[in-house]
Parts: C-alpha cells; sequence; structure tokens
C-alpha cells in the first residue's frame, strides 16, 4: 500500500476524477458567477453587458443592507442557541441521564432527520393564531397571559426569533451528539483526577472537558457559521422572509434578485458575497482556535 | 508489480463508472424502439399490430404541460383538472396515439422555473405563466407563440371571448393576444347571509362607510367581520386596490404605472390607511397577517367570518358539496363606494387569472391540432363540469346552473368599466415592495405614508 501511494501516477489517477468533478462543478460555477456580475437581466431574457453598475447598487441597496443586518442577527443567535444547548445537551447525557441516554439522544436527534418543510408546517400551527390558537397562544391564554397571544410570524418584532427557536430546536440534536462523542473520548481518569483535587462541576467543566474538547467545539462552530450564514429553506418554508423582510437572509434576497426580478447578474454578486462570508468566517473561527492553541 | 496493476485497474475502473454516470441518457429511448421492434417480429399472433404501434408512437411526439395546478383540483380553481380533461378527451375523440406529460410546479416556484428553462432553451409546450409584466418580458424576448394568429389560422379564434381578448391584450400593451386566459373572474366582497342575518344586517352594503357601519355590528355580536389571507400578502394589497379604485377612480394603478400619479400620492396612502384602521379595529380578528387565503375563505363558509374579498374563482369552493353554508348561503356585493370619490359601483376589478402560453419554437401540426381542440371545447366542459367563467364562449349552458354560477353571470353582465388588480402593471421589485411590507402596514409597523413611500422609492429606482 506504501508503495502504491508512494507512487505519484498512481495518486494523480486517483486524484484526478475528482479533481475534475470539483473543477467543474464548484469552481466553473464560481468564476461563472463573476463573469455574471457585469451583465443585467435573465440569460435568454433581457440580457446585457452592464459593466459595474452591479457593484455600485450593492453599496446603495437598502434591502442588501436588511438582509445582510438579518443574515448576522440569525448567525448570532442561532450559533448561541445551537452551540450552548448542544453542548448543555450532551453535558446532560454524559452527567445526568446515563441510565436513559439512548432513549434521551434518539428523542434529541429526532427532528435533525426531519425535513425542513414538515418542521415549518409543524411550527407554523404552533404559533397560529387564525383562526385557531397553536399550541403556543393556547398555553399562553390557558396560564393567564393571554395579553402576550400575539401573531408570532406576522409581526416583524417576533418573526425572526420565532424562526431561529424552530432552526435551533431542528439542530441542537446534531451539536449534542457531536458534544457527545467528544465527551466520551475524554479520559474518565482525568475527570476523577480533577474530582480528587478538589474540582467543582463548574470548575471541572472549565478548566478539564472544554479544554479537551476544543478542536470539536471549532468544528461545530465553522458547522454552525456555515450553516446559519446560508439561512434559506427555513425561513422560506415558515415565513418566505416576511413580514417586511424580517426574515429575509442574503440567501433568499439572492433568490429573489434571480428569479423575482430577473436579475441574475445583481443575484451573482450577492452570491459571491455569501461565498466570502463562509470563507471570511471560517477562517477566524480557525484562527481563533489556532490563537488559543497557542 | 502487481498491487500497480490492480490499482490502475481500479482507476480505471473507477473513471468508468463516472462517465457512465454523468453520460447522456438520451441514448437510451434510442435503444428502446429496436428492442420493441425486435420483440414485435418473435411474436407470432399479433407480429403486424405491434409493428403498426410501434410506429404510430414513433411518429407522435410527447406534448409537455407546465402547470401550477394539481391534475386533480376540482375543489379549488379546477384548472389542472380542466386541462387534463381536455388532454384525455383529445386522446380519445380525436387522437388515439396523443400523449402528454403533466408537469405540476407550485405558483411561488412558477416564474423561477419559467425562466430557468427559458434561459436554457427548454421551455414545455404549454405552460402556465403570470399575465401582465412577466409575460411581456418573454414577448420580447420571442419565445411565445402569437396566439391570435394561430388561432385565426386555425379558424377558432371566435372561440375566445371578446372580454377577455381585450383585457389580455390591453396587459401585455399588444395587439394580438401571446396567451390563454384560464378564467375570467370579477372580485369583490363575499358574504356569509347568515351571520349578517344574525347581526341584524338587512341588506349588503353599498358604500364604504356603510360596510365599516356593518362591521361594528358583527362586531359587536361577537362576530369576526373580515376574513383575509394577508398572510399569502396579495389579498391584503387587494383591500387597498378595491378602496383605491373606488377613490381615485379605476385607471389609478394605470396613472401610478405612467408616472402621473404618484404611489405616494395622498389618494393611496388614505387607501393604505383605511386598511390599517380596519386592522387595528380588529375587523380582521388577531393575527390576520399570518392567515393563507384558503383558509381564510373557508372561514367565511363555515361561519368563522362574516365577509372576505375574493375572486368568482372562489365559485368552485361555494360549489362544492362540501360547503358549509350551502347552496344559497354566501352572497356578493361589489366593492362599496367610497364618497367622494370618482369610482362607480358598476366598475369592477377583474382578472384573467394565471395564463397559459405556448413555445413558439415547438409550435408544429400536433400542436396547432391540439390547441384547435382545446379553445374549441374549453369554455363548454368547464361551465358544465366547475361551473365556471374561463374566458371562452360558451356555447351549450347547463340546465340546472348553480346559484353561486348564475350570481357571477348577473353580476358580469352588470359590468360598465374595468380594473386589473394592485400589481398588474408593477415589475417585479415594486411588486415585491407592496407585497412584503402589506403586512408591517395592517399591524402598525410602518405607517401608511411609510408603505406608500417605500413604493414610489422603489418605483423611481427601477422604472
Amino acid at each position: 500500500m506504501k508503495k502504491v501511494l508512494g507512487n505519484k501516477k498512481a495518486i494523480a489517477l486517483y486524484m484526478v476524477p475528482g479533481l475534475l468533478l470539483y473543477t467543474c462543478f464548484l469552481i466553473v460555477p464560481v468564476i461563472w458567477s463573476f463573469y455574471y456580475t457585469v451583465f443585467d437581466g435573465s440569460p435568454g431574457i433581457k440580457w446585457q453587458f452592464c459593466g459595474l453598475d452591479n457593484y455600485i447598487k450593492l453599496f446603495t441597496d437598502k434591502q442588501f443592507m436588511q438582509a445582510l443586518i438579518v443574515n448576522c442577527k440569525y448567525i448570532v443567535i442561532v450559533m448561541t442557541g445551537q452551540i450552548l444547548l448542544g453542548l448543555a445537551m450532551a453535558l446532560m447525557f454524559h452527567f445526568w441521564l446515563r441510565h436513559c441516554k439512548s432513549l434521551v439522544r434518539t428523542i434529541v436527534f429526532f427532528p435533525v432527520v426531519l425535513p425542513v418543510v414538515a418542521v415549518a408546517q409543524l411550527f407554523t400551527k404552533i404559533y397560529e393564531v387564525q383562526p385557531y390558537y397553536g399550541l403556543l397562544n393556547s398555553v399562553l391564554a390557558n396560564i393567564g397571559l393571554e395579553k402576550h397571544v400575539q401573531a408570532w410570524l406576522g409581526q416583524k418584532s417576533t418573526a425572526l426569533g420565532s424562526l431561529s427557536a424552530m432552526d435551533i430546536w431542528t439542530s441542537i440534536g446534531f451539536y449534542a451528539i457531536i458534544f457527545y462523542g467528544a465527551l466520551l473520548d475524554v479520559s474518565q481518569d482525568v475527570v476523577e483526577a480533577a474530582r480528587i483535587d478538589g474540582a467543582r462541576s463548574f470548575q471541572l467543566f472549565r478548566y478539564i472537558l472544554l479544554p479537551l474538547i476544543r478542536p470539536i467545539m471549532v468544528v461545530c462552530l465553522v458547522f454552525s457559521f456555515t450553516g446559519t450564514v446560508k439561512m434559506f429553506d427555513s425561513a422560506l418554508a415558515l415565513t418566505g422572509g416576511g413580514p417586511s423582510g424580517a426574515t429575509k437572509s442574503l440567501s433568499l434576497y439572492m433568490y429573489s434578485v434571480a428569479f423575482t426580478y430577473s436579475k441574475v447578474g445583481y443575484a451573482s454578486i450577492i452570491a459571491i458575497v455569501v461565498f466570502l462570508i463562509c470563507v471570511v468566517g471560517s477562517f477566524f473561527i480557525k484562527k481563533l482556535d489556532r490563537d488559543v492553541t497557542c | 508489480m502487481k498491487k500497480k496493476s490492480v490499482s490502475v485497474l481500479l482507476c480505471i475502473s473507477m473513471i468508468a463508472v463516472m462517465l457512465a454516470g454523468c453520460g447522456n441518457s438520451a441514448a437510451a429511448p434510442e435503444a428502446a424502439p429496436a428492442e420493441k421492434t425486435e420483440t414485435a417480429v418473435e411474436a407470432t399472433a399479433d407480429t403486424a399490430e405491434a409493428t403498426e404501434e410501434t410506429a404510430a408512437s414513433a411518429e407522435s411526439r410527447t406534448i409537455k404541460i407546465l402547470s401550477m395546478w394539481p391534475e386533480d383540483d376540482a375543489a379549488t380553481t379546477a384548472n389542472g383538472s380542466i386541462i387534463t380533461a381536455m388532454c384525455e378527451q383529445y386522446k380519445a375523440e380525436v387522437d388515439p396515439n396523443f400523449t402528454w406529460e403533466f408537469e405540476y410546479v407550485d405558483s411561488d416556484n412558477l416564474k423561477t422555473k419559467v425562466q430557468t428553462l427559458a434561459a436554457s432553451d427548454d421551455l414545455p409546450d404549454i405552460f402556465a405563466y403570470d399575465a401582465g409584466t412577466p409575460l411581456v418580458d418573454l414577448i420580447d424576448a420571442d419565445l411565445v407563440l402569437d396566439v391570435t394568429k394561430a388561432l385565426t389560422d386555425e379558424g377558432v379564434y371566435d372561440k375566445l371571448d371578446n372580454g377577455a381578448t381585450t383585457y389580455l391584450a390591453a396587459l401585455t400593451g399588444t395587439e394580438d393576444i401571446y396567451d390563454l386566459p384560464l378564467g375570467l373572474n370579477i372580485e369583490g366582497f363575499w358574504y356569509n347571509k347568515a351571520l349578517f342575518e344574525q347581526a341584524g344586517i338587512k341588506e349588503a352594503p353599498a358604500t364604504w362607510d356603510e360596510m365599516l357601519a356593518d362591521a361594528d355590528k358583527l362586531l359587536a355580536a361577537g362576530i369576526q367581520p373580515f376574513a383575509t389571507g394577508a398572510g399569502d400578502s396579495w389579498p391584503a394589497t387587494r383591500l387597498i386596490h378595491a378602496y383605491a379604485i373606488r377613490s381615485m377612480g379605476k385607471d389609478c394603478m394605470q396613472a401610478a404605472a405612467d408616472g402621473t400619479e404618484a404611489y405616494n400620492s395622498a389618494g393611496f396612502v388614505e387607501a393604505a390607511q383605511t386598511i390599517q384602521d380596519m386592522n387595528q379595529k380588529g375587523y380582521f380578528g388577531v393575527g390576520a397577517t399570518t392567515v393563507d387565503q384558503n383558509t381564510a375563505a373557508d372561514m367565511v363558509l363555515a361561519g368563522e367570518a362574516a365577509m372576505i374579498y375574493n375572486g368568482s374563482w372562489y365559485t368552485s369552493a361555494l360549489n362544492a358539496d362540501t360547503n358549509p353554508a350551502g347552496a344559497d348561503g354566501i352572497g356578493f356585493f361589489n366593492i362599496p363606494t367610497v364618497a367622494g370619490g370618482k369610482g362607480a359601483a358598476t366598475e369592477y376589478a377583474m382578472n384573467c387569472g394565471t395564463i397559459l402560453c405556448m413555445n413558439k419554437s415547438s409550435y408544429d401540426d400536433t400542436m396547432a391540432a391540439f390547441l384547435k381542440y382545446f379553445v374549441s371545447n374549453v369554455g363548454d366542459y368547464s361551465m358544465n363540469n366547475f361551473g365556471a367563467l374561463k374566458g371562452y364562449v360558451i356555447e351549450n349552458y347547463p340546465a340546472d346552473m348553480s346559484n353561486y354560477t348564475k350570481l357571477v353571470a348577473e353580476e358580469m353582465e352588470k359590468v360598465t368599466g374595468s380594473a386589473n388588480w394592485f400589481e398588474a402593471l408593477m415589475n417585479g421589485e415594486l411588486s415585491t415592495i407592496a407585497q412584503e411590507n402589506v403586512q408591517s402596514l395592517m399591524n402598525g409597523d410602518m405607517t401608511a405614508q411609510e408603505y406608500c413611500d417605500a413604493m414610489q422609492e422603489c418605483y423611481e429606482a427601477t422604472r
């Protein structure tokens, strides 16, 4: 095996097909997107060269700025929720729920395998207010909080929070399982030694567990960040980006620009911005890890 | 050496599998007829028949239809059911070899799908699309069939309703029409008679003030006065439009599109303010901005709300056996007049629904023959089976027309002038702004002035 892997021709033969596919389906479309940015209209329908007009428009477009802000808020809320609650859940599996951890893990992981559209339908019903109260409003009404009954998805102030809650609920199991795997890797001897040295729960977590699971933490942060930057399907299925763009992310805006406004060139710039945010964000998360390690 | 050969062989086989995966599946149909022919030769008894069949299927072409209605949608617009029935009838009565592919795409994705197919020069033979500005882009790109010319050549242009053709031509700003109607609808307020009676309202309101006074009576009686599917946005903008065409006149949207009337002029602000006030007073119930139009429509039928602004496509649901309000439980009144307004009581908001277009490049004899049959029969079929007017001349009315169909036909006779709908003349961006912000307008997150300013700003930026 060593001999085969030492042969450059064999390596090339293994690599070239994959590399070709990667180039065809990823690198070429990205370059193509750059080419599109200097055109206005939709290919085949009113497709004309417009120079740098699309780039200039990007800096004056209020809807783009609004989508960027919404996306940033969503990233902060959902990333925080996914990582913190995922970690908390994993700690619970590991320390408190040892006897029924399999059952709890299955229940917590269950939303991850549900299709987004099905989850959105479920939450639409939970948040419903007309013609009948959904689960949330019913609970509020029944515990004497009638004044808090509201259209959770129909007003700017609550729409993004409601959407974030749904997305955290959906993905929390995924992060919990990853963190749980990392916690299982931590040697029991180290934990025992810390306890003998008098470490309390928080100290054990802060000074022993957290440093040991940091590589997994970084992976989770990257997963969570790239997932939330791409915010699209859940928002489309739950709120359609409304009301008044309160849940319209960059990806949703890009979709509208390309297919509702028929401006594929301008949409390509927005796609490139999303791509750049992903690259830069992931780079900083990795850098953060390196800094801490050093 | 042996290991090296194995690794090279593995690589080659991997590449071969990948190439096979990426290969064009077009080779398959070529092989299929050959196989069929072979089978036919081997068969002893019906060799001749089988060969004939193979030859016929080779000649006929499959018509591709892209629809935004499911194949069986009898309980809603019935358009999918009607298209399917026309295909089946054509196959049974005219061309037994006729085959078609029916593809359904939901209304939200229709435009995206059509534009993507147009860009890749792969438009289906027949496809649903949005009337007005979106269609103009396809006409400009020379992608859709000139329906007037095609139907005139086939001698069936007179099978289209005059009102519908005039309306469609006006929407695209062309002399000829480039689309077929799939509805000739009037819009207005539908009300639950039992709930009106319960609140002591004797007759349908004629003025906007009367309508609001009735809404107060209904509220006092513990009944939700209006249902609206503001979650879908367009039902809410239709209400703004309804008020605007009564206060500013039926041509106000045309004036705004031409730039002679600003979208943030006093008239539009007043219209937006009226809808906001109606919601703030609780006429639409709690959380109206989260309800979809189908649910809202069902609420009126089920007696959970008294009135709804809707189009005459509502008759499909009204005529259905499942309508809890019964065969005469729902009434209709046109948009009430506004005191001091320019709009007349006999002017209606009208539309032709989502339309059908034909791919110009794939239009051939097969399509021409089907189109001729479709246009000649769809009017009678939809009236007799669904009680729906689709924009075609009807030669045989059913003997037992339902009350609701009669009601619409009677209202149609009163029409002296018509207006489109709120977004008909808006481009994609403006239409999106108008619809996206209307929920905030209703909730009070945005003032009427801000709502209208946002539209005017978008109009100026994208005109």
